[in-house]
């Protein structure tokens, strides 16, 4: 269900990524990579945030919910992800996280891989 | 013993009259005794030879279960045993297949009795051996899968070698094993050893099935068999697993036909192709959706009706489920977040619950592995693959024109939800598919590539639902399920153990293996080669135990501390472990490791060829997590 609703929210930010990109604080993505590969987001979430199997990590780029729901979902997440305290992420440091899931390019179509089709 | 053959006195030289020989034992060549030769002529008789030792007529009473292997380590407490394996029962069902750990030998009879559909033996030293096997023991008992379990003792104290002996003997060998086997017995003679191993097979292969255990006596199997034709090997006659009661059969039928969403979840359900097709048949007479939870192979990932992915959606809106020997029922209607314990209702307070299983007659109270109490609305007792035709026939019979006409009317969306659910798969899978470390969903990708033009192929044990999700499969034997208890150091023997059963089949078998539950017994990797059996087995090397970092970041968010410290304990870094040198070292076929994944697939076609040649082979891939 968590899942679901991700992904329900990552289809409604996708028409307005633009907008998001304008309202998230300036961030860098080179030290986000680096803050979102110290803080091992990629164990659920993968290393481009592709997500994992068995939905045990939503997907979160490209086209990354907003930066509010972002921003809330790390320091008061809901489930069972863990929360990334101010006291140890500093909010430039997620504005870089951010920064970093925008800057990730779109993976290609299902249908131009040899995936398996029954 | 009075007849019978110490082995004491065979190897100190020790006296022993001719008529307490016996006829059993026959004259032989004669051994120097330790106190030299005017000694030996004084106190030694002539050297002797046990014609017939007990552990030949054990191995008669095996070879009448039709046990085609034993896995076993070898061990001084069942060396009579072993050796009439390889000798007298010319090392042909059984044979004796050489493990390098307890754990390995036991996880292999699992994979083995999932695949072969019947159960192959183990044998181990009654102390050392079967501590090492205990978490195995534990897989196959929480996963219900029957296993021959043989252990070596010297239960007569008299009789026993100062030193080491001693620490190997035991007074209950089952003792560390009961609350998590199905029954066991020590023999105390060849007549109770026969009749016991015909009852624990019996037993053990009777849904709810399990593992069992017989000890062996090691003074029984190497003294000589006296009174042979007293001796009777008991038939062998399997039991027949119970029908649900056919009344209660017929209120689960009313129930499902009234059902506008009905579902049905399938765990343990299936025993066979046979339990597969009967499922299919229930379902398509409902037009009910399925969720295979994967125990067993229960449903075609190819029918428009499997809708496993969809799970939690389906079971929300459902009026009323039908559940297939669930191991965890509570879980499919409740939910508990973690750290923080709250509770969740995942379906609707009225759904009308239905339940066919027969695991409540084999619940002990140590171990939890019975799961959460959860009450149902029609508890049926009675095995479900057996009690499937007669709930069929109630539907079809019991279905009014309405019904019938309500019922065809549900399959072009559910047809339609099918296709989706597919799509949502394959959109999910090309997410990062160019990546490094290479994503599971493209690994499982290249690998099916691969193999997709064998007639028949098992993918042993993954916990990669990649696999299931994007792979057409339609027979029992591609999918052998889960390892029950969760102990990690299951997955390779038990792949092993699976490759056994499908090369006596020929059924092509591969697994997806994971690094850190490979390095619980690398070792099998050498039973595979050793016994030249084909497997190809592709490394999900994430280098960590991955679902244990999350756990370290939810303690130390729960108790606000840093989460960047999570690595430690955690990871199988500085240094990598190179699986190829490894799996190389232990006489396979290896590439690796491979991080690029356009390397993937012409590294797995070319182990894949190897396997074919009928050895083992293994490609490390390096991963992401998950």
């Amino acid at each position: 269900m968590r899942l679901k609703i991700l992904i329900l929210m990552l289809l409604c930010a996708a028409p307005v990524l633009a907008q998001e990109k304008d309202k998230a604080p300036a961030g860098s993505a080179e030290n986000g990579h680096k803050v979102y590969m110290k803080y091992m987001c990629y164990t659920c979430h993968g290393t481009v945030g592709q997500g994992a199997d068995r939905g045990t990590g939503p997907k979160l780029a490209p086209t990354p919910v907003s930066f509010a729901t972002f921003q809330a979902q790390l320091r008061t997440p809901r489930q069972d992800m863990p929360p990334y305290r101010k006291e140890f992420v500093s909010d430039q440091e997620l504005a870089d996280m951010y920064a970093y899931l925008l800057s990730i390019k779109p993976s290609p179509a299902a249908k131009d891989l040899p995936l398996p089709n029954f | 013993m009075a007849n019978g053959f110490d082995r004491r006195s065979f190897l100190k030289g020790a006296a022993l009259t001719a008529a307490a020989i016996g006829t059993q034992l026959v004259q032989a060549a004669p051994v120097r005794a330790e106190g030299g030769e005017e000694d030996s002529k004084a106190a030694a008789p002539k050297d002797k030879v046990v014609k017939r030792p007990g552990s030949d007529f054990m191995v008669d009473v095996i070879k009448a279960t039709g046990i085609e292997y034993i896995a076993s380590n070898p061990g001084s407490s069942f060396r009579s045993l072993h050796e009439s394996i390889v000798n007298y029962g010319g090392n042909k069902k059984p044979e004796f297949l050489t493990c390098m750990h307890e754990e390995s030998s036991v996880a292999m009879c699992h994979g083995y009795a999932k695949a072969a559909g019947k159960p192959m033996g183990m044998l181990a030293h009654g102390t050392v051996g079967l501590q090492h096997a205990t978490m195995a023991v534990y897989n196959a008992w929480c996963d219900r899968v029957p296993i021959m379990m043989f252990a070596g003792n010297f239960l007569d104290a008299d009789k026993r070698r100062p030193g080491v002996e001693w620490y190997h003997c035991v007074q209950d060998p089952a003792a560390i094993h009961r609350d998590f086997t199905k029954w066991d017995d020590q023999p105390v003679s060849l007549q109770h050893f026969a009749e016991s191993v015909m009852r624990a097979y019996k037993i053990a292969t009777l849904p709810p099935m399990g593992p069992v255990l017989i000890t062996a006596d090691g003074d029984l199997a190497e003294e000589a068999v006296h009174d042979e034709k007293r001796l009777k090997i008991p038939k062998l006659t399997m039991s027949i697993p119970s029908q649900g009661d056919s009344a209660a059969v017929a209120e689960a039928a009313k129930l499902l036909l009234a059902a506008e969403h009905p579902v049905i979840l399938a765990d343990r359900a299936s025993r066979s192709q046979e339990g597969m097709t009967r499922l299919v048949e229930l379902a398509e007479a409902l037009n009910a959706p399925v969720c295979d939870i994967g125990g067993r192979m229960n449903f075609p990932t190819t029918h428009y009706l499997n809708r496993t992915d969809d799970k939690r959606a389906l079971v929300q809106e459902a009026d009323v489920v039908l559940m297939l020997e669930v191991a965890d029922p509570w879980g499919q209607f409740n939910s508990i977040s973690d750290p923080h314990h709250e509770y969740r209702r995942l379906a609707k307070a009225d759904v009308k619950i239905i339940h066919i299983s027969v695991a409540e007659s084999l619940t002990k109270s140590n171990y939890q592995d019975m799961q959460r109490f959860m009450p149902v609305d029609l508890a049926i007792f009675g095995d479900a693959q057996t009690t499937l035709p007669a709930l069929t026939e109630r539907v079809k019979s019991g279905m009014s024109s309405n019904q019938r006409v309500a019922i065809g009317d549900r399959v072009k969306k559910l047809q339609t939800d099918y296709r989706r659910m597919k799509e949502r798969a394959r959109a999910a899978a090309a997410v990062g598919w160019d990546v490094t470390p290479v994503s599971t969903a493209r690994l499982s990708t290249h690998l099916w590539n691969v193999v997709k033009n064998e007639e028949k192929w098992c993918m042993a044990v993954s916990g990669m639902q990649w696999n299931k999700n994007l792979w057409p499969a339609k027979e029992y034997y591609n999918f052998i399920g889960s390892s029950g208890g969760s102990g990690v150091g299951y997955g390779a023997p038990a792949a092993v153990g699976a490759a056994l059963a499908n090369r006596d089949k020929g059924i092509f078998t591969m697994t997806i293996q994971n690094d850190g539950d490979l390095m619980y017994g690398p070792g099998v990797l050498w039973t595979a080669a050793h016994h030249k059996i084909p497997i190809l087995i592709v490394m999900h090397n994430n280098r960590a135990y991955h679902q244990e970092v999350m756990h370290l970041q939810k303690m130390a968010g729960l108790h606000n501390r840093t989460m960047d410290r999570a690595a430690i304990g955690t990871t199988i870094e500085n240094p990598n472990i190179d699986f190829a040198k490894l799996a190389s070292s232990l006489g396979l076929v290896s590439e690796g490791p491979i991080t690029d994944p356009a390397k993937v697939e012409p590294a797995i076609q070319r182990a894949y060829a190897a396997v074919k040649r009928g050895e083992p082979a293994l490609v490390d891939v390096v991963t992401q997590g998950r």
